[in-house]
């Protein structure tokens, strides 16, 4: 599934939060929004998902208008999301958080004839649950969780909703670099095997170089570049704004 | 429903005086309960159901005190100082043990204390009624504006809490401890991370709750009777003034108290039956339409 | 399907220990218990469907408890329906009055909804107060309730009465079990843990919180009529705020986070109370003493308490 924006903008204030962004996500594509704090990449993602509305710009999937749409239509087009906080329901054990995504995706978020879980949202929640590597936690409390486990989780409630189009925010974020390193192994395998355009906010250079198919580069707002990694590391203009002298070597 | 006799009333200067002066220390005695109450409100985020309990006891220490040394004025002071000590007791022995806790836990230890206290003053005072009557100072003639009548512990009432109403607006507004617990009904957060001792600032805020609240009960001694059930009314009364002025507003509560006391007073001439529903219906209404109340700020 | 059969086990099982003490022994005073027992669990496991269930914190819930009451009573009073046509009939009413309330009520943050509710059951109660010629005011409801007898039952003779209520409390009960037990159920938990992600997983949250309000207060109707049988009338009391705070306080004793807990909450509390009022006059010097022990001691509720003692760590609520 496509996701394109054209000429977005919102503004807070006086402020423009996005000005004037432009972007192709192709279908099936790995990309990473990278750039300095307070750039708008959290605000890009709330405008794509619907929890912002835009004041200009359009967001279409795949050639159809979403723009405006409310967060659970746009869930419904198949746009999903997790957070940079990471989401979930705390007094869950993970597979109620999965079984509970799993029924409400089905519409039987209001069923009063049977009891939970309805048939086939267990299997469904514990296949899910093993594709982000949580398989061993199903029977645990959300809150008792380690923190990686916990943006695991997030991950897995967006991907209970059957997207095409996911965006992580910040998904290795207060991680230490072995649950970094099984996050990003996590989301490659889910994206290569669900076959999703992925679109994922980092601030860890090494790993967006390494699995990133395209890079955009937001600043103050506005799009600096976008292109592949080997480009973008090139790029004069977002060395200097970004990237500095640690830009890693290929 | 009486609107002629309403009416003639507001024709008449002597009415509206003697009306009206009841009406405002209704409304002013309301206004010191609500002042604690909101303050509380508004810093801890506490909703202090306990609050008619320090009004109850603020009155019957001072008919105590008041038997004891026939001393209204030392009765007064003996009465705040007393519910302010034990405002801070109270903060800091239960409430404080609550925090951030399920609300209804909070609700049930105030719960807890109203209780308890309504049956320690059935123990100590007896259950029956009293009376303080009217201290010595003010049994004078009463005076007469415009023809209407007031007696002369009304008008002693009403320049003293608006007296008080202007110092607690001074304070909070121009000193530094003021500014303090502004910022912390507004930030609470913030308050603690510029490195203000929240435990302090919150014992502080209860004890000023209590001290007002004791001092409207030693206030309204002289002109209310005594009961150990007295607390509860003015509680709900208090909660609406504070809900419909703003939960955290002075202000608000002032103008809320005031016109909640004047639609009392002229309320008995005109619709004597219907005051109680008309300020539940206000309050509702406020809450439907701004939930944050006329005065008071959005609560995050 | 094994929670199903598993509570229905239990339902039965306690179904047939109530209605067969009486044979085993005569106790007046037990079934008087059980009486008083089956209006306050209903109005306290109701209660707690918001409360803990839902993350709904409603200080005005009461105003079910006392519409229940006063509209069957005025109900067997003013006309002939039969005993349970007037019961439906007070059920149903109770649900347009809960859909009324909700619908401008559920959309307000948390502790404005807990304002408002309780406004206006304070509200609901100065009317009944004022409205004398129709409630009695601040008498209560004068005139008793006419005796109906249906399939030989004699609501007015304690054993039949005891039967009825016990029925009715099993079944409540069990109802309100399956609500829980449900999707519904499930989704409600989703919007009291984080509102925010069950929106974004496609749930309109204004439908069942609404749902879950009109139900809640069905079931608290429920309770109010038992209670308007058991003092054959009714008291403003029932719609008053003291009420309303001893179900809080039956809910948060047994257990917010099990579902029998309102229920071993309200069995304490009435244990409690009826051994308080016999050894002092300053009962309520009593009570306040141990809900501070209960609150600042115990700190969560009965059953919750013994569900995590086997030193299971976390345990999800049920």
């Amino acid at each position: 599934m496509k996701l394109e924006v054209r000429h977005l903008t919102k503004r807070f204030g006086g402020v423009a939060a996005i000005d004037d962004v432009t972007l192709d996500f192709p279908s099936g594509s790995l990309s990473a929004v990278i750039g300095p704090n307070g750039a708008g990449k959290s605000t890009f993602f709330n405008l794509i998902s619907g929890a912002l509305l835009p004041d200009g710009g359009q967001i279409l999937v795949d050639g159809e208008e979403i723009t405006g749409r409310s967060q659970a239509a746009i869930v419904r087009r198949g746009l999903g999301r997790a957070f940079q906080v990471a989401q979930f329901f705390p007094t869950l054990t993970v597979r109620e958080n999965l079984m509970a995504a799993v029924a409400a995706h089905r519409g039987q978020w209001g069923d009063l004839a049977r009891r939970f879980p309805p048939p086939g949202a267990r299997t469904r929640a514990d296949e899910i649950a093993a594709m982000l590597g949580l398989a061993e936690s199903v029977d645990r409390v959300a809150a008792t969780l380690s923190h990686g486990d916990q943006k695991l989780l997030d991950i897995a409630l967006a991907l209970a909703l059957e997207p095409k189009i996911l965006l992580l925010d910040e998904p290795t974020a207060g991680m230490g670099p072995e649950e970094r390193a099984r996050m990003i192994d996590r989301v490659q395998h889910v994206w290569a095997e669900q076959k999703l355009t992925l679109v994922f906010i980092e601030h860890d250079m090494e790993i967006v170089f390494r699995i990133a198919e395209r890079v955009a580069v937001l600043c103050y707002g506005r799009l600096l570049a976008a292109g592949t990694p080997a480009a973008i590391r090139a790029d004069p203009a977002v060395i200097a704004a970004y990237l500095g002298t640690e830009a890693p070597k290929p | 429903m009486d609107l002629g006799a309403l009416v003639a009333c507001f024709a008449s200067p002597a009415c509206v005086v003697t009306q009206a002066s009841s009406g405002l220390i209704v409304g002013l005695l309301l206004f010191l309960v609500a002042a604690g109450l909101t303050l509380i409100f508004g810093v801890l985020k506490i909703v202090n159901f306990a609050h008619g309990t320090f009004y109850m006891l603020g009155a019957y220490i001072a008919y105590s005190v008041l038997q004891a040394t026939n001393s209204y004025g030392l009765a007064v002071l003996a009465a705040a100082a007393a519910m302010a000590v034990f405002g801070v007791a109270f903060e800091r022995f239960l409430i404080a043990r609550v925090y951030g806790g399920n609300v209804l836990m909070q609700l049930l230890i105030c719960y807890a204390v109203v209780l308890i206290f309504d049956d320690l003053v059935k123990l100590v005072w007896g259950a029956d009624f009293h009376a303080m009557g009217m201290p010595e100072a003010f049994q004078r003639a009463p005076i007469f504006i415009a023809g209407g009548v007031v007696p002369p512990f009304y008008a002693g009432l009403i320049v003293l809490s608006l007296c008080l109403a202007a110092l607690l607006g001074l304070g909070l507004g121009f000193t530094r401890m003021g500014k303090i617990i502004t910022a912390a009904a507004q930030n609470p957060q913030m308050v603690a991370a510029l490195g203000i001792n929240t435990t302090a600032l919150f014992a502080l805020v209860f004890g000023l709750g209590g001290g007002l609240a004791g001092l409207a009960g030693a206030l309204a001694a002289p002109v209310r009777s005594l009961s150990p059930g007295m607390g509860f009314s003015i509680l709900i009364e208090s909660f609406i003034i504070t809900v419909i002025g703003g939960m955290g507003s002075i202000a608000g509560a002032l103008l809320t108290a005031i016109g909640y006391g004047l639609l009392r007073g002229f309320g008995t001439i005109g619709f004597p039956l219907f005051t109680d529903e008309l300020i539940y219906a206000a309050m509702i209404l406020v809450l439907l339409l701004r939930p944050s109340g006329l005065f008071g700020r959005e609560i995050v | 399907m094994n929670g199903l059969w598993r509570d229905s086990g239990v339902a039965l099982a306690a179904l047939v220990l109530l209605l067969g003490a009486p044979l085993a022994f005569s106790s007046p005073a037990f079934e008087d218990f059980i009486i008083r027992l089956s209006a306050l669990a209903l109005f306290a496991t109701s209660l707690n469907l918001l409360v803990g269930g839902s993350g709904m914190i409603s200080f005005g819930h009461g105003l079910f408890y006392g519409f229940g009451a006063y509209a069957f009573a005025l109900l067997m009073q003013r006309t002939t329906l039969s005993l349970a046509s007037a019961v439906l009939l007070t059920l149903f009413l109770a649900a347009l009055v809960a859909l009324l309330v909700g619908a401008v009520c559920i959309r307000l943050k948390t502790i404005y909804f807990a304002f408002v509710t309780l406004a206006i059951q304070m509200l609901f109660y100065s009317v009944i107060i004022s409205w004398v010629s129709l409630t009695g005011g601040d008498q209560g409801l004068q005139g008793g309730i006419p005796r109906r007898v249906i399939a030989g039952i004699d609501i007015n003779q304690q054993g039949h009465l005891y039967q009825f209520c016990a029925v009715l409390l099993v079944a409540g009960l069990f109802a309100m079990r399956h609500i829980t037990a449900s999707p519904f159920g499930m989704t409600l938990r989703m919007i009291r843990d984080n509102e925010a992600r069950a929106a974004f997983l496609g749930i309109p949250l204004w439908r069942p919180k609404l749902a879950i309000f009109v139900l809640a207060g069905v079931f608290a109707a429920l309770g109010g009529i038992l209670a308007s049988l058991f003092v054959s009338g009714a008291y403003p009391e029932f719609a008053d705020w003291p009420f309303s705070g001893q179900a809080i306080f039956a809910v948060m004793l047994g257990g917010i986070d099990s579902f029998l807990g309102p229920l071993a909450g309200s069995a304490i509390l009435l244990a409690l109370n009826d051994i308080f009022t016999r050894l002092t006059e300053y009962h309520g010097l009593v009570q306040g003493v141990v809900i501070l022990l209960f609150a600042l001691g115990l700190r969560r509720g009965v059953l919750d308490f013994l569900r995590v003692l086997p030193g299971r760590g976390e345990v999800a609520s049920r």
